[in-house]
């Protein structure tokens, strides 16, 4: 049941994916009516899903890797229309829907059993840093496809091709200034989920995090975004350079969620 | 009367880029003093020259349109200090009936950069002006140009392209919407009093950029226009000063020299922490240095550069183009045709119009004494039929004129027959207008 609604999810996503890659490919106006609903549509059964495999568990399900990735591509798709519906910016919407589609893909290839939580973790820190952390990687994200569509722009207009089959991108102002909101955002939820997650651990288990894999990695990523805003506060660092940097900063996040789930690092890979 | 050949000779945005166009092109002090030259080529009886930022053309008449052919890219070479050969892969060289239709499709914006634009035309129009100023054009450019004003009057007017014209403005619109989120925050700095760049703000205003800056080398221009715009006029040695407050910049300075070079932009870019700058050079030659573009967070969009975008979006106007092509195709043919009658045939007008009047003068005196009492319709069957009858009897005769195509024995027989003397003198009716306007 639940992993049916998963793969329901997987569908609708890639539906939207389908959907943004035509509205491209044919030189029209980003769908604006289609997109956003098919990826309601996949909130609702990927969250359905999400809920049910709580209940089960009976602790909020993010304690596998598959779990973890879910849950990103759920808190992603939950931000983008919660941003798409302030203001419509429909071709973030491009980058948005393969990324959910691929998290919920690995998710799926990734499938396993839920895995008993250790009891010395069954705390009320559980959903608050994991729901922060997960949202701060989410806002990361969507400055990710904003940079890159970014990118993207910038070059086409750098080289005098026009606008052409892009023509209905966002302006590079506009890119900028959802880069510049979702860093500003992204590091407050990153910078709760990290001290969360220290307070978390102090309480569970004393001193024993401080060489944890992930709060270094998690530290790292923290590091590059503090410079990008700082640099954008100061120095007037904008455009490309911020994009570029933003889309470093990303990577640094796919790499930890990569490598400490996969080979099993520290706490987070091991613990849960 | 001799027979004169139409030839013309120049090259366009297709066949030469930017830097060659602005090498060639004939500056607003330029044109007379080389209209003289070029009427004072051997051989070259009538002529004038066409010279914008998308094109530099010299159409000339003579007898002999080899002659002039040869003789017509020399002169350009020689105006601009060109090697000859460098200069004769860009050129394209069009005789008689070809001439006549570039000169028509050039006129009614058919051959722009941006297909539709109306700027073409008041150019063609001054520049013409100029020709017949010095005395350059006489009756058989004169007939051409005025043919070729009205064709893209007509085209303007019957077809679709003008209004939906995709300008180099709207391009520099469009261009602008890709680089900034929104226009009513930004500023517009107006460089130049280039007709292009005025049009090319007044549509960025009406597209809803905020305010506008204009710099003019004389202030009192820069005034006059900052007035007309509703805009703020800046001395041009302050041009650095206020650079920096600049979103937009539109350049139709006129000049050799490039007006801004990176090291000036650069630190403009720092003043204003490096909020995107968009330049757009509409001056051939061209007024920003094209590696302004490689700064980060500046781009530099030139007329070629606007062409190429402004192409993606034509081809949604390709039917209002083809029946704009159709009028020009038609007109073309009926000004030929009348021009071939004219000048291969004078005794076939002549003949034509004498008939004409007999026919009318004797359905009018019928219909006075006879007929009296007729309707309107009665009466325009009367007229109707006697212009038939003429017609009829004299198709046999003018057609066999028009085969003979020129001086003929046929021609002088019917001159003689039908009693058409020549009238002693044949005034170029320019020089009709200014006697009739000293007397």
């Amino acid at each position: 049941m639940e992993l049916g609604l998963l793969r329901l999810a997987t569908l609708l996503y890639l539906g939207a994916t389908f959907d943004a890659l035509a509205g491209i490919a044919m030189q029209r106006e980003l769908p604006r009516w289609l997109l956003p609903r098919l990826l309601l549509g996949g909130l609702a059964v990927h969250g359905a899903a999400i809920i049910l495999r709580s209940a089960a568990a009976g602790h909020i399900a993010v304690t596998t890797f598959a779990e973890a990735l879910s849950f990103l591509a759920v808190v992603l798709v939950a931000i983008f229309l919660a941003v798409q519906a302030r203001r419509p910016l429909v071709a973030l919407g491009a980058v948005v829907s393969p990324l959910a589609f691929g998290l919920v893909l690995a998710a799926d290839a990734a499938y396993s059993g839920a895995r008993p939580l250790p009891p010395v973790l069954h705390s009320a820190w559980l959903p608050v840093h994991v729901v922060l952390a997960t949202l701060g990687d989410a806002v990361f994200a969507l400055a990710f496809s904003a940079s890159l569509l970014y990118l993207i722009q910038e070059r086409r207009l750098k080289t005098h091709r026009g606008r052409g089959v892009l023509r209905h991108l966002p302006s590079l102002e506009t890119l900028d200034r959802v880069n510049y909101a979702c860093l500003v955002w992204g590091l407050v939820l990153l910078t709760l989920g990290i001290m969360s997650g220290i307070v978390w651990a102090h309480e569970a288990w004393g001193r024993s995090w401080s060489t944890d894999p992930k709060l270094v990695f998690s530290l790292l990523t923290w590091a590059v975004y503090v410079v990008l805003l700082q640099g954008r506060m100061t120095a007037g660092w904008r455009g490309r350079w911020a994009a570029t940097l933003t889309i470093a900063g990303f990577a640094v996040i796919v790499l930890s969620l990569v490598s400490v789930n996969v080979l099993a690092l520290g706490n987070h890979g091991k613990a849960f | 009367m001799e027979q004169r050949t139409i030839v013309l000779v120049g090259l366009n945005h297709r066949t030469a880029p930017v830097e060659v166009r602005e090498r060639l092109a004939f500056g607003n002090g330029r044109l007379e003093p080389a209209l003289r030259e070029l009427i004072a080529v051997p051989g070259i009886l009538e002529g004038a020259i066409v010279s914008t930022c998308n094109r530099v053309e010299v159409i000339a008449c003579g007898a002999d349109a080899a002659a002039v052919g040869s003789a017509l890219p020399a002169f350009l070479a020689r105006e601009h200090g060109v090697a000859d050969p460098a200069l004769a892969t860009h050129l394209y060289t069009h005789a008689d009936r070809e001439a006549v239709r570039h000169l028509f499709r050039v006129a009614a914006s058919l051959d722009s950069m941006v297909v539709g634009e109306s700027q073409v035309l008041g150019q063609l129009k001054e520049q013409y002006g100029v020709a017949a100023s010095v005395g350059a054009s006489g009756r058989v450019l004169h007939r051409c140009f005025h043919k070729s004003f009205s064709v893209a009057k007509r085209v303007r007017s019957e077809t679709g392209i003008a209004e939906k014209a995709v300008s180099v403005g709207s391009a520099a619109v469009e261009l602008a919407r890709g680089i900034f989120d929104r226009l009513e925050d930004k500023t517009a700095m107006l460089i130049g009093a280039g007709a292009m760049g005025e049009l090319t703000a007044r549509q960025l205003l009406a597209h809803g950029v905020g305010s506008v800056m204009v710099v003019n080398r004389t202030y009192e221009r820069a005034m006059d226009v900052a007035r007309e715009l509703g805009g703020m006029p800046v001395p041009f040695d302050r041009l650095a000063r206020y650079l920096p407050l600049a979103d937009l910049v539109i350049g139709t300075a006129s000049g050799e020299e490039f007006l801004l070079a990176p090291p000036l932009v650069d630190e403009a870019m720092r003043e204003r922490r490096r909020r995107p700058m968009f330049f757009i050079d509409l001056a051939v030659p061209r007024n920003f240095d094209p590696a302004i573009n490689d700064l980060d967070n500046v781009y530099v969009y030139d007329l070629d550069d606007l062409e190429r975008v402004a192409r993606q979006n034509r081809t949604l106007r390709g039917a209002q183009i083809g029946r704009a092509e159709k009028i020009v195709e038609e007109e073309l043919r009926a000004f030929m045709a009348q021009a071939h009658e004219r000048d291969a045939v004078p005794v076939l007008a002549r003949l034509r119009a004498h008939g004409e009047a007999v026919a009318r003068m004797e359905a009018e005196r019928t219909l006075a004494a006879a007929l009296r009492g007729l309707d309107d319709r009665q009466q325009k069957t009367v007229r109707a039929m006697a212009s038939a009858i003429v017609n009829k009897l004299l198709h046999g005769p003018t057609a066999r004129l028009r085969n003979e195509a020129g001086r003929g024995p046929l021609a002088e027989a019917a001159a003689a027959l039908f009693g058409l003397e020549e009238p002693s003198q044949s005034q170029p009716e320019a020089v009709v207008l200014s006697l009739a306007g000293n007397g």
